[in-house]
Protein backbone atom coordinates (compact mmCIF):
# COMPACT_ATOMS: atom_id res chain seq x y z
CA UNK A 1 0.00 0.00 0.00
CA UNK A 2 1.37 3.45 -0.69
CA UNK A 3 1.42 6.30 1.49
CA UNK A 4 0.41 9.72 0.58
CA UNK A 5 3.02 12.62 1.46
CA UNK A 6 1.68 15.91 1.94
CA UNK A 7 4.10 18.63 1.34
CA UNK A 8 4.55 21.87 3.85
CA UNK A 9 7.54 23.93 3.70
CA UNK A 10 7.85 25.57 7.44
CA UNK A 11 9.94 28.01 7.57
CA UNK A 12 12.41 27.26 10.71
CA UNK A 13 12.94 30.29 13.19
CA UNK A 14 16.36 31.13 13.93
CA UNK A 15 15.75 30.35 17.67
CA UNK A 16 14.62 26.61 16.30
CA UNK A 17 18.00 26.33 14.21
CA UNK A 18 20.03 27.60 17.01
CA UNK A 19 18.55 25.82 19.92
CA UNK A 20 18.71 22.04 18.01
CA UNK A 21 22.48 22.89 17.31
CA UNK A 22 23.71 24.06 20.45
CA UNK A 23 21.92 21.35 21.93
CA UNK A 24 24.14 18.70 19.68
CA UNK A 25 27.21 20.78 21.01
CA UNK A 26 26.83 20.59 24.11
CA UNK A 27 25.81 17.07 24.27
CA UNK A 28 29.09 16.35 22.38
CA UNK A 29 31.12 18.72 24.72
CA UNK A 30 29.70 16.92 28.14
CA UNK A 31 30.43 13.35 26.41
CA UNK A 32 34.02 14.22 24.78
CA UNK A 33 36.62 12.78 27.28
CA UNK A 34 38.70 15.64 26.45
CA UNK A 35 36.98 18.47 27.23
CA UNK A 36 37.59 16.38 31.27
CA UNK A 37 41.25 16.26 30.38
CA UNK A 38 42.01 19.69 29.42
CA UNK A 39 39.64 20.86 32.96
CA UNK A 40 42.14 18.83 34.55
CA UNK A 41 44.81 20.46 33.09
CA UNK A 42 43.56 23.86 33.78
CA UNK A 43 43.48 23.10 37.31
CA UNK A 44 46.88 21.20 37.06
CA UNK A 45 49.07 24.17 35.39
CA UNK A 46 48.46 26.95 38.01
CA UNK A 47 48.89 24.06 41.09
CA UNK A 48 52.34 23.16 39.33
CA UNK A 49 53.05 26.84 38.70
CA UNK A 50 52.71 28.05 42.67
CA UNK A 51 53.39 24.66 44.39
CA UNK A 52 56.59 23.63 42.60
CA UNK A 53 58.94 26.83 41.78
CA UNK A 54 59.15 27.32 45.66
CA UNK A 55 60.21 23.81 46.16
CA UNK A 56 64.01 23.05 47.12
CA UNK A 57 65.67 21.36 44.82
CA UNK A 58 68.04 17.70 44.51
CA UNK A 59 71.06 20.12 46.36
CA UNK A 60 68.76 21.04 48.71
CA UNK A 61 68.47 24.65 47.75
CA UNK A 62 64.91 26.33 47.82
CA UNK A 63 64.66 28.75 44.30
CA UNK A 64 62.31 31.67 44.62
CA UNK A 65 58.98 31.18 43.86
CA UNK A 66 57.63 32.57 40.95
CA UNK A 67 54.91 34.24 42.78
CA UNK A 68 54.22 35.27 45.90
CA UNK A 69 50.55 36.03 45.69
CA UNK A 70 48.76 33.47 44.65
CA UNK A 71 46.14 36.11 43.07
CA UNK A 72 49.16 36.63 40.16
CA UNK A 73 48.01 32.96 38.86
CA UNK A 74 45.28 34.95 37.62
CA UNK A 75 46.70 37.77 36.38
CA UNK A 76 50.01 40.66 36.73
CA UNK A 77 49.56 43.50 38.73
CA UNK A 78 49.79 45.67 35.78
CA UNK A 79 49.06 45.70 32.33
CA UNK A 80 51.87 43.49 31.10
CA UNK A 81 51.97 43.67 27.47
CA UNK A 82 55.68 43.08 26.51
CA UNK A 83 56.81 39.83 28.59
CA UNK A 84 60.11 40.36 30.20
CA UNK A 85 60.74 36.15 31.20
CA UNK A 86 58.31 33.68 30.71
CA UNK A 87 57.47 33.14 34.04
CA UNK A 88 55.09 36.89 33.72
CA UNK A 89 53.16 35.09 31.30
CA UNK A 90 52.29 32.02 33.21
CA UNK A 91 48.42 33.40 33.86
CA UNK A 92 44.91 32.98 33.80
CA UNK A 93 45.75 34.00 29.57
CA UNK A 94 47.09 30.52 29.26
CA UNK A 95 43.66 28.96 29.32
CA UNK A 96 42.89 30.39 26.39
CA UNK A 97 46.29 28.23 24.26
CA UNK A 98 44.79 25.55 26.11
CA UNK A 99 41.31 26.31 25.04
CA UNK A 100 42.14 27.26 21.32
CA UNK A 101 43.43 23.33 21.03
CA UNK A 102 40.34 22.39 22.43
CA UNK A 103 38.43 24.04 20.11
CA UNK A 104 40.69 22.98 17.33
CA UNK A 105 39.88 19.51 18.17
CA UNK A 106 36.74 19.46 18.31
CA UNK A 107 35.21 21.44 15.51
CA UNK A 108 38.17 19.38 13.65
CA UNK A 109 35.84 16.17 14.57
CA UNK A 110 32.97 17.61 12.92
CA UNK A 111 34.74 17.74 9.75
CA UNK A 112 36.78 14.08 10.09
CA UNK A 113 33.37 12.73 10.78
CA UNK A 114 31.50 13.87 8.44
CA UNK A 115 29.22 15.56 10.53
CA UNK A 116 29.38 19.07 8.91
CA UNK A 117 27.92 17.12 5.90
CA UNK A 118 25.21 16.00 7.30
CA UNK A 119 24.49 19.42 9.40
CA UNK A 120 24.72 22.00 6.34
CA UNK A 121 22.79 19.39 4.41
CA UNK A 122 19.79 20.29 6.40
CA UNK A 123 18.28 24.02 7.02
CA UNK A 124 20.94 25.04 9.17
CA UNK A 125 23.29 28.36 8.31
CA UNK A 126 26.51 28.60 8.31
CA UNK A 127 26.44 31.37 10.42
CA UNK A 128 24.32 29.34 12.87
CA UNK A 129 27.52 27.16 12.75
CA UNK A 130 29.96 29.69 13.58
CA UNK A 131 27.69 30.97 16.43
CA UNK A 132 27.10 27.31 17.98
CA UNK A 133 30.99 26.70 17.88
CA UNK A 134 31.60 29.48 19.07
CA UNK A 135 29.19 29.73 22.28
CA UNK A 136 30.53 25.89 23.09
CA UNK A 137 33.66 27.46 22.82
CA UNK A 138 33.22 30.23 25.01
CA UNK A 139 31.70 27.83 27.95
CA UNK A 140 34.17 25.35 27.80
CA UNK A 141 37.04 28.23 27.96
CA UNK A 142 34.88 29.69 30.87
CA UNK A 143 34.86 26.11 32.47
CA UNK A 144 38.53 25.90 32.32
CA UNK A 145 39.02 29.83 33.60
CA UNK A 146 36.99 28.01 36.45
CA UNK A 147 39.13 24.96 37.13
CA UNK A 148 42.72 26.84 36.74
CA UNK A 149 41.38 29.57 39.62
CA UNK A 150 40.46 26.26 41.62
CA UNK A 151 43.44 25.01 41.13
CA UNK A 152 45.50 28.03 41.73
CA UNK A 153 43.62 28.87 45.00
CA UNK A 154 44.31 25.06 46.01
CA UNK A 155 47.67 25.32 45.39
CA UNK A 156 48.22 28.47 47.06
CA UNK A 157 46.56 27.61 50.09
CA UNK A 158 48.94 24.15 50.36
CA UNK A 159 51.99 26.17 49.34
CA UNK A 160 51.16 28.85 51.75
CA UNK A 161 51.30 32.19 49.38
CA UNK A 162 49.95 35.75 49.82
CA UNK A 163 46.57 35.85 49.23
CA UNK A 164 46.55 39.87 49.58
CA UNK A 165 44.91 41.28 47.07
CA UNK A 166 42.11 44.18 46.21
CA UNK A 167 38.71 42.18 45.63
CA UNK A 168 37.45 44.24 43.36
CA UNK A 169 39.74 44.57 40.81
CA UNK A 170 40.45 41.06 41.27
CA UNK A 171 36.68 39.82 40.05
CA UNK A 172 37.03 42.31 37.65
CA UNK A 173 39.84 40.66 36.21
CA UNK A 174 38.43 37.07 36.64
CA UNK A 175 34.69 38.00 35.18
CA UNK A 176 36.94 40.03 32.13
CA UNK A 177 39.09 36.97 31.66
CA UNK A 178 35.94 34.61 31.59
CA UNK A 179 34.37 37.38 29.06
CA UNK A 180 37.18 37.42 27.00
CA UNK A 181 36.43 33.66 26.02
CA UNK A 182 34.01 34.61 23.73
CA UNK A 183 36.36 36.41 21.02
CA UNK A 184 38.51 34.08 21.62
CA UNK A 185 36.54 31.16 21.01
CA UNK A 186 35.07 32.66 18.08
CA UNK A 187 38.89 33.49 16.64
CA UNK A 188 39.47 29.90 16.76
CA UNK A 189 36.12 28.65 15.54
CA UNK A 190 37.10 30.81 12.60
CA UNK A 191 40.94 29.39 12.10
CA UNK A 192 39.14 26.05 12.03
CA UNK A 193 36.38 27.18 9.09
CA UNK A 194 39.60 28.45 6.87
CA UNK A 195 42.06 25.67 8.01
CA UNK A 196 39.13 22.74 7.61
CA UNK A 197 40.36 20.42 5.52
CA UNK A 198 44.02 20.49 7.64
CA UNK A 199 43.57 19.39 10.76
CA UNK A 200 47.34 19.87 12.35
CA UNK A 201 47.51 23.39 10.83
CA UNK A 202 44.49 24.58 12.57
CA UNK A 203 45.79 23.34 16.05
CA UNK A 204 49.00 25.24 15.00
CA UNK A 205 47.36 28.65 13.81
CA UNK A 206 45.11 28.22 17.22
CA UNK A 207 48.25 28.06 19.35
CA UNK A 208 50.24 30.62 18.19
CA UNK A 209 47.74 33.29 17.87
CA UNK A 210 46.36 31.80 21.58
CA UNK A 211 50.33 32.70 22.99
CA UNK A 212 49.49 36.32 21.53
CA UNK A 213 52.80 36.57 20.14
CA UNK A 214 51.55 38.74 17.36
CA UNK A 215 50.44 41.40 20.08
CA UNK A 216 53.91 40.28 22.14
CA UNK A 217 55.58 41.69 19.02
CA UNK A 218 53.90 44.49 18.56
CA UNK A 219 53.99 45.68 21.97
CA UNK A 220 57.89 45.00 21.94
CA UNK A 221 57.33 47.76 18.90
CA UNK A 222 54.83 50.63 20.63
CA UNK A 223 55.66 49.45 24.23
CA UNK A 224 52.78 48.80 26.98
CA UNK A 225 49.95 51.20 24.67
CA UNK A 226 46.81 50.85 25.25
CA UNK A 227 45.91 50.50 21.93
CA UNK A 228 46.82 47.50 22.04
CA UNK A 229 43.58 46.64 24.03
CA UNK A 230 41.84 46.33 21.13
CA UNK A 231 43.00 43.26 20.22
CA UNK A 232 41.96 40.07 21.95
CA UNK A 233 45.49 39.58 23.36
CA UNK A 234 45.85 43.10 24.52
CA UNK A 235 42.20 42.89 26.39
CA UNK A 236 42.89 39.71 27.90
CA UNK A 237 46.16 41.35 29.70
CA UNK A 238 44.34 44.59 30.72
CA UNK A 239 42.57 42.49 32.80
CA UNK A 240 44.79 42.75 35.78
CA UNK A 241 44.92 42.91 39.52
CA UNK A 242 44.56 46.83 39.30
CA UNK A 243 41.47 46.48 37.18
CA UNK A 244 38.76 49.22 37.43
CA UNK A 245 35.40 49.70 36.50
CA UNK A 246 36.53 50.67 32.83
CA UNK A 247 38.48 46.89 32.57
CA UNK A 248 34.91 45.22 32.28
CA UNK A 249 33.00 46.78 29.71
CA UNK A 250 35.95 47.28 27.78
CA UNK A 251 36.90 43.78 27.60
CA UNK A 252 33.53 42.74 27.11
CA UNK A 253 33.24 45.12 24.03
CA UNK A 254 36.49 43.90 22.54
CA UNK A 255 35.62 39.88 22.90
CA UNK A 256 32.08 40.78 21.51
CA UNK A 257 33.53 43.21 18.38
CA UNK A 258 35.73 40.44 17.47
CA UNK A 259 33.08 37.81 18.11
CA UNK A 260 30.70 39.33 15.63
CA UNK A 261 33.72 39.97 13.04
CA UNK A 262 34.84 36.33 13.03
CA UNK A 263 31.28 34.51 12.72
CA UNK A 264 30.79 36.93 10.06
CA UNK A 265 33.71 35.99 8.23
CA UNK A 266 33.63 32.79 9.05
CA UNK A 267 30.23 32.64 7.68
CA UNK A 268 31.38 34.21 4.37
CA UNK A 269 34.52 31.87 4.02
CA UNK A 270 31.62 28.93 4.69
CA UNK A 271 29.57 30.41 2.27
CA UNK A 272 31.42 31.07 -0.34
CA UNK A 273 33.28 27.69 -0.67
CA UNK A 274 32.99 23.93 -0.37
CA UNK A 275 32.21 23.27 2.87
CA UNK A 276 33.05 19.37 2.32
CA UNK B 1 5.76 20.64 -10.36
CA UNK B 2 9.44 19.84 -10.81
CA UNK B 3 11.30 18.78 -7.44
CA UNK B 4 14.59 19.65 -9.06
CA UNK B 5 15.28 21.97 -11.61
CA UNK B 6 18.92 22.33 -13.08
CA UNK B 7 20.14 24.88 -15.45
CA UNK B 8 22.88 25.53 -17.38
CA UNK B 9 24.92 24.10 -14.06
CA UNK B 10 28.79 24.82 -14.00
CA UNK B 11 31.41 23.86 -10.90
CA UNK B 12 35.19 24.66 -11.51
CA UNK B 13 37.56 23.18 -9.52
CA UNK B 14 40.86 25.60 -9.93
CA UNK B 15 41.56 24.91 -13.79
CA UNK B 16 39.23 21.76 -13.86
CA UNK B 17 35.68 21.78 -15.73
CA UNK B 18 33.37 19.24 -13.76
CA UNK B 19 30.01 20.39 -14.85
CA UNK B 20 29.62 21.93 -18.22
CA UNK B 21 26.47 23.71 -17.96
CA UNK B 22 24.16 20.50 -16.84
CA UNK B 23 20.74 20.52 -17.47
CA UNK B 24 18.72 18.14 -15.57
CA UNK B 25 14.99 18.20 -14.24
CA UNK B 26 13.40 15.72 -11.87
CA UNK B 27 9.80 15.93 -11.50
CA UNK B 28 8.09 15.90 -7.98
CA UNK B 29 7.19 11.63 -7.24
CA UNK B 30 10.13 10.75 -9.29
CA UNK B 31 11.94 7.86 -8.32
CA UNK B 32 15.30 9.55 -10.73
CA UNK B 33 18.50 7.62 -11.38
CA UNK B 34 21.45 9.77 -11.83
CA UNK B 35 23.77 7.02 -14.25
CA UNK B 36 27.41 8.11 -15.53
CA UNK B 37 30.69 7.16 -15.57
CA UNK B 38 33.31 7.66 -12.26
CA UNK B 39 34.22 11.45 -12.58
CA UNK B 40 31.13 12.21 -15.17
CA UNK B 41 29.89 14.72 -12.24
CA UNK B 42 27.07 13.04 -10.44
CA UNK B 43 28.51 13.35 -7.23
CA UNK B 44 29.37 17.06 -7.66
CA UNK B 45 25.69 17.49 -8.95
CA UNK B 46 24.71 16.20 -5.71
CA UNK B 47 26.97 17.93 -3.58
CA UNK B 48 25.88 21.34 -5.27
CA UNK B 49 22.37 20.27 -4.73
CA UNK B 50 22.44 19.64 -1.26
CA UNK B 51 24.27 22.99 -0.53
CA UNK B 52 27.62 21.51 0.57
CA UNK B 53 29.37 23.23 -2.56
CA UNK B 54 28.48 26.59 -3.91
CA UNK B 55 28.42 26.06 -8.31
CA UNK B 56 30.43 28.45 -10.15
CA UNK B 57 27.56 29.13 -12.51
CA UNK B 58 24.28 28.29 -13.49
CA UNK B 59 20.97 27.71 -11.40
CA UNK B 60 19.30 24.63 -8.97
CA UNK B 61 15.58 25.08 -7.88
CA UNK B 62 14.13 22.56 -5.60
CA UNK B 63 11.01 22.39 -5.97
CA UNK B 64 10.61 26.03 -7.82
CA UNK B 65 12.65 27.91 -4.57
CA UNK B 66 16.22 28.37 -4.69
CA UNK B 67 18.29 25.61 -3.49
CA UNK B 68 19.51 27.36 -0.39
CA UNK B 69 16.14 28.33 0.96
CA UNK B 70 16.61 27.24 4.56
CA UNK B 71 12.29 26.45 3.84
CA UNK B 72 13.04 23.87 1.17
CA UNK B 73 16.40 22.51 2.63
CA UNK B 74 14.49 21.26 5.69
CA UNK B 75 13.22 19.06 3.57
CA UNK B 76 16.09 17.07 1.41
CA UNK B 77 17.16 13.82 2.80
CA UNK B 78 20.90 13.37 2.23
CA UNK B 79 23.17 10.48 2.07
CA UNK B 80 26.31 11.68 -0.04
CA UNK B 81 29.00 9.03 -0.12
CA UNK B 82 29.05 7.90 3.89
CA UNK B 83 26.69 9.21 6.84
CA UNK B 84 28.06 11.72 8.76
CA UNK B 85 28.58 9.87 12.08
CA UNK B 86 30.75 10.46 15.24
CA UNK B 87 32.31 6.79 15.55
CA UNK B 88 32.56 6.31 19.03
CA UNK B 89 29.03 7.45 19.40
CA UNK B 90 26.17 4.90 19.27
CA UNK B 91 23.92 4.41 16.40
CA UNK B 92 21.15 5.92 18.47
CA UNK B 93 23.18 8.83 19.80
CA UNK B 94 23.75 9.61 15.84
CA UNK B 95 20.82 9.86 15.00
CA UNK B 96 19.37 11.52 17.91
CA UNK B 97 21.81 14.21 16.89
CA UNK B 98 20.16 14.44 13.62
CA UNK B 99 17.35 14.95 15.03
CA UNK B 100 17.92 17.54 17.07
CA UNK B 101 19.42 19.39 14.53
CA UNK B 102 16.19 18.85 12.69
CA UNK B 103 14.32 20.20 15.40
CA UNK B 104 12.44 17.19 15.65
CA UNK B 105 9.58 16.64 18.34
CA UNK B 106 9.49 13.56 19.63
CA UNK B 107 13.32 13.11 18.17
CA UNK B 108 13.32 9.29 20.18
CA UNK B 109 9.85 7.96 18.65
CA UNK B 110 10.67 8.80 15.03
CA UNK B 111 14.54 7.93 15.26
CA UNK B 112 12.74 4.23 16.06
CA UNK B 113 10.90 4.51 13.25
CA UNK B 114 13.49 5.05 10.67
CA UNK B 115 15.85 2.47 12.09
CA UNK B 116 12.40 0.24 11.97
CA UNK B 117 12.41 1.57 8.30
CA UNK B 118 16.04 0.38 7.78
CA UNK B 119 16.00 -2.84 9.32
CA UNK B 120 18.42 -1.17 12.00
CA UNK B 121 16.29 -1.33 15.15
CA UNK B 122 18.21 -3.73 16.64
CA UNK B 123 21.74 -1.91 15.83
CA UNK B 124 20.90 1.16 17.87
CA UNK B 125 23.07 0.46 20.76
CA UNK B 126 26.23 -0.44 18.47
CA UNK B 127 29.01 2.09 17.91
CA UNK B 128 28.63 3.23 14.85
CA UNK B 129 32.49 2.41 13.94
CA UNK B 130 31.45 -1.33 14.84
CA UNK B 131 28.97 -1.16 11.88
CA UNK B 132 29.57 -2.91 8.89
CA UNK B 133 29.63 -0.81 5.39
CA UNK B 134 25.97 -2.38 4.81
CA UNK B 135 24.80 -1.29 8.41
CA UNK B 136 26.01 2.47 7.79
CA UNK B 137 24.44 2.92 4.36
CA UNK B 138 21.40 1.78 5.68
CA UNK B 139 22.17 4.22 9.25
CA UNK B 140 22.84 7.17 6.41
CA UNK B 141 19.39 6.29 4.32
CA UNK B 142 17.79 6.45 8.28
CA UNK B 143 19.50 9.74 8.70
CA UNK B 144 18.47 11.08 5.37
CA UNK B 145 14.80 10.00 6.35
CA UNK B 146 14.45 11.90 9.52
CA UNK B 147 11.94 15.06 9.31
CA UNK B 148 10.11 13.06 6.85
CA UNK B 149 11.65 14.65 3.72
CA UNK B 150 10.19 15.37 0.55
CA UNK B 151 13.71 14.74 -1.73
CA UNK B 152 15.95 12.36 -0.88
CA UNK B 153 19.15 12.32 -2.28
CA UNK B 154 21.19 9.00 -2.83
CA UNK B 155 24.57 9.18 -3.67
CA UNK B 156 25.87 5.47 -4.33
CA UNK B 157 24.29 3.65 -1.52
CA UNK B 158 24.35 0.36 -2.36
CA UNK B 159 27.90 0.20 -3.97
CA UNK B 160 30.11 -1.76 -1.60
CA UNK B 161 27.91 -4.02 -0.70
CA UNK B 162 27.45 -7.68 -0.46
CA UNK B 163 24.78 -9.63 -2.11
CA UNK B 164 22.62 -9.85 1.19
CA UNK B 165 23.61 -6.19 1.66
CA UNK B 166 22.33 -5.43 -1.58
CA UNK B 167 19.08 -7.60 -1.02
CA UNK B 168 18.60 -5.33 2.24
CA UNK B 169 19.38 -2.14 0.37
CA UNK B 170 16.66 -3.38 -1.81
CA UNK B 171 14.18 -3.79 0.64
CA UNK B 172 14.97 -0.39 2.03
CA UNK B 173 14.73 1.32 -0.87
CA UNK B 174 11.34 0.00 -2.34
CA UNK B 175 9.90 0.66 1.27
CA UNK B 176 11.11 4.10 1.35
CA UNK B 177 9.79 5.21 -2.66
CA UNK B 178 6.69 3.55 -1.62
CA UNK B 179 5.34 7.29 -0.56
CA UNK B 180 4.44 8.49 -3.76
CA UNK B 181 5.22 11.79 -3.51
CA UNK B 182 8.20 11.43 -2.23
CA UNK B 183 11.11 12.30 -4.96
CA UNK B 184 14.39 10.03 -4.82
CA UNK B 185 17.74 11.28 -6.53
CA UNK B 186 19.52 7.87 -6.83
CA UNK B 187 23.47 7.81 -8.41
CA UNK B 188 24.52 4.30 -8.72
CA UNK B 189 26.75 1.90 -11.06
CA UNK B 190 24.92 -0.96 -10.18
CA UNK B 191 22.12 -0.38 -12.68
CA UNK B 192 20.69 -3.36 -12.48
CA UNK B 193 19.54 -2.71 -9.17
CA UNK B 194 18.84 0.48 -10.09
CA UNK B 195 16.52 -0.81 -12.94
CA UNK B 196 14.08 -2.25 -10.79
CA UNK B 197 12.73 0.65 -8.77
CA UNK B 198 13.73 4.07 -11.07
CA UNK B 199 10.68 5.62 -12.64
CA UNK B 200 13.16 8.24 -14.42
CA UNK B 201 16.59 8.33 -15.96
CA UNK B 202 19.34 10.51 -16.38
CA UNK B 203 22.65 10.25 -18.09
CA UNK B 204 25.74 12.27 -17.71
CA UNK B 205 28.94 12.24 -19.13
CA UNK B 206 31.86 14.60 -18.96
CA UNK B 207 30.36 17.13 -16.84
CA UNK B 208 26.83 17.23 -18.98
CA UNK B 209 23.36 15.92 -19.36
CA UNK B 210 23.39 13.53 -22.42
CA UNK B 211 19.84 11.70 -21.86
CA UNK B 212 16.95 12.28 -19.70
CA UNK B 213 13.92 9.50 -19.99
CA UNK B 214 11.51 7.69 -18.19
CA UNK B 215 11.59 4.20 -17.64
CA UNK B 216 8.56 4.23 -20.51
CA UNK B 217 10.92 5.93 -22.76
CA UNK B 218 13.70 3.28 -21.92
CA UNK B 219 11.52 0.57 -22.46
CA UNK B 220 10.17 1.71 -25.41
CA UNK B 221 14.04 2.46 -26.75
CA UNK B 222 15.15 -0.87 -25.73
CA UNK B 223 15.67 -3.08 -28.56
CA UNK B 224 14.10 -6.67 -28.42
CA UNK B 225 16.11 -9.38 -29.59
CA UNK B 226 16.62 -13.36 -30.05
CA UNK B 227 18.78 -15.65 -27.86
CA UNK B 228 19.59 -18.74 -28.50
CA UNK B 229 22.00 -21.92 -28.02
CA UNK B 230 22.65 -24.39 -30.65
CA UNK B 231 24.22 -27.55 -31.19
CA UNK B 232 27.04 -25.99 -33.17
CA UNK B 233 27.23 -22.34 -32.19
CA UNK B 234 30.00 -21.28 -34.97
CA UNK B 235 28.36 -22.44 -37.87
CA UNK B 236 24.60 -21.18 -36.63
CA UNK B 237 26.34 -17.84 -36.43
CA UNK B 238 28.13 -17.37 -39.69
CA UNK B 239 24.84 -19.00 -41.35
CA UNK B 240 22.72 -16.18 -38.82
CA UNK B 241 24.86 -13.81 -39.75
CA UNK B 242 24.64 -14.21 -43.57
CA UNK B 243 20.51 -13.53 -43.27
CA UNK B 244 20.51 -10.74 -40.63
CA UNK B 245 21.65 -7.45 -40.05
CA UNK B 246 23.07 -7.82 -36.57
CA UNK B 247 23.82 -10.92 -34.47
CA UNK B 248 26.63 -10.87 -31.64
CA UNK B 249 27.24 -14.30 -29.01
CA UNK B 250 26.67 -12.66 -26.11
CA UNK B 251 28.98 -13.30 -22.99
CA UNK B 252 26.64 -16.03 -21.48
CA UNK B 253 27.64 -17.74 -24.99
CA UNK B 254 24.16 -17.37 -26.25
CA UNK B 255 23.45 -16.03 -29.97
CA UNK B 256 21.94 -12.82 -29.63
CA UNK B 257 19.84 -11.93 -33.13
CA UNK B 258 18.80 -8.32 -33.60
CA UNK B 259 16.66 -8.48 -36.27
CA UNK B 260 12.90 -8.26 -36.13
CA UNK B 261 12.29 -12.45 -37.01
CA UNK B 262 10.51 -14.65 -35.15
CA UNK B 263 11.85 -17.53 -33.10
CA UNK B 264 10.00 -20.15 -34.87
CA UNK B 265 11.49 -18.83 -38.13
CA UNK B 266 15.21 -18.60 -36.76
CA UNK B 267 14.63 -22.10 -35.45
CA UNK B 268 13.39 -23.09 -39.01
CA UNK B 269 16.11 -21.62 -40.68
CA UNK B 270 18.54 -23.27 -38.84
CA UNK B 271 16.97 -26.60 -38.66
CA UNK B 272 17.12 -26.76 -42.46
CA UNK B 273 20.39 -25.80 -42.76
CA UNK B 274 21.02 -29.03 -40.55
CA UNK B 275 21.14 -27.54 -37.15
CA UNK B 276 19.52 -28.37 -34.11
CA UNK B 277 18.48 -25.19 -31.62
CA UNK B 278 18.91 -26.60 -28.08
CA UNK B 279 17.45 -23.23 -26.35
CA UNK B 280 15.33 -19.75 -27.82
CA UNK B 281 13.62 -17.02 -26.48
CA UNK B 282 12.94 -13.25 -26.73
CA UNK B 283 14.44 -11.11 -24.30
CA UNK B 284 15.07 -7.20 -24.18
CA UNK B 285 18.77 -4.86 -23.40
CA UNK B 286 18.59 -3.63 -19.97
CA UNK B 287 19.56 -0.38 -18.62
CA UNK B 288 23.19 -1.59 -18.79
CA UNK B 289 23.41 -2.29 -22.68
CA UNK B 290 21.41 0.80 -23.32
CA UNK B 291 23.71 2.91 -21.39
CA UNK B 292 26.61 1.38 -23.07
CA UNK B 293 25.43 1.57 -26.22
CA UNK B 294 24.48 4.93 -25.72
CA UNK B 295 28.06 5.41 -24.19
CA UNK B 296 29.96 3.68 -27.48
CA UNK B 297 27.68 5.57 -29.52
CA UNK B 298 28.32 9.04 -27.48
CA UNK B 299 32.21 8.03 -27.76
CA UNK B 300 32.23 7.41 -31.52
Amino acid sequence: MTQTHELKFESPSFAKRIKGMLGVDFYRLFHTPMYYIFLAIAAIIPAMILSMTGMPGPDGTVTQPLYTNTWNIVAANTPLYIIGEIGEYANMNMVFIFGGIMVSIFIGHDYHSGYVKQLFTTHAKKRDYMLSKSLTGAFSMACMCVTYLIGGVAAGMISGTSFEVNIGSLLIAIVSKIIMSLGWASLYTFLNVIFRRYFGISVASSFFLGTGIPIIGAAAILGNSSILNIFLYGSSVYACLSSNILTLPVCAAVSVAWAVIYNLLGSLVLSRCDVY
Amino acid sequence: MNAIEIRELTKNFGSKQALKGLNMTVPAGAIYGFIGENGSGKSTTEKLICGLMPPSGGTIKLYGKDYTDPNVRSKIGVLIEAPGCFPNMSVWGNMMLQAANLGIKNAGEEVGKVLKTVRMEGAASNKFKNCSLGMKQRIGIAMALLGDPALLVLDEPINGLDADGMRIMREVLVDITKDQNRTVLISSHILGELEKIATHYGIVRQGRMIKEMTAEELEAGCRTYVALQAAEMNRAKALLSCKCSRVEEDESGYIRVYDPLAPEDIVTYLYENGILVSEIRTDKIGLEEFYIDLMNERGA
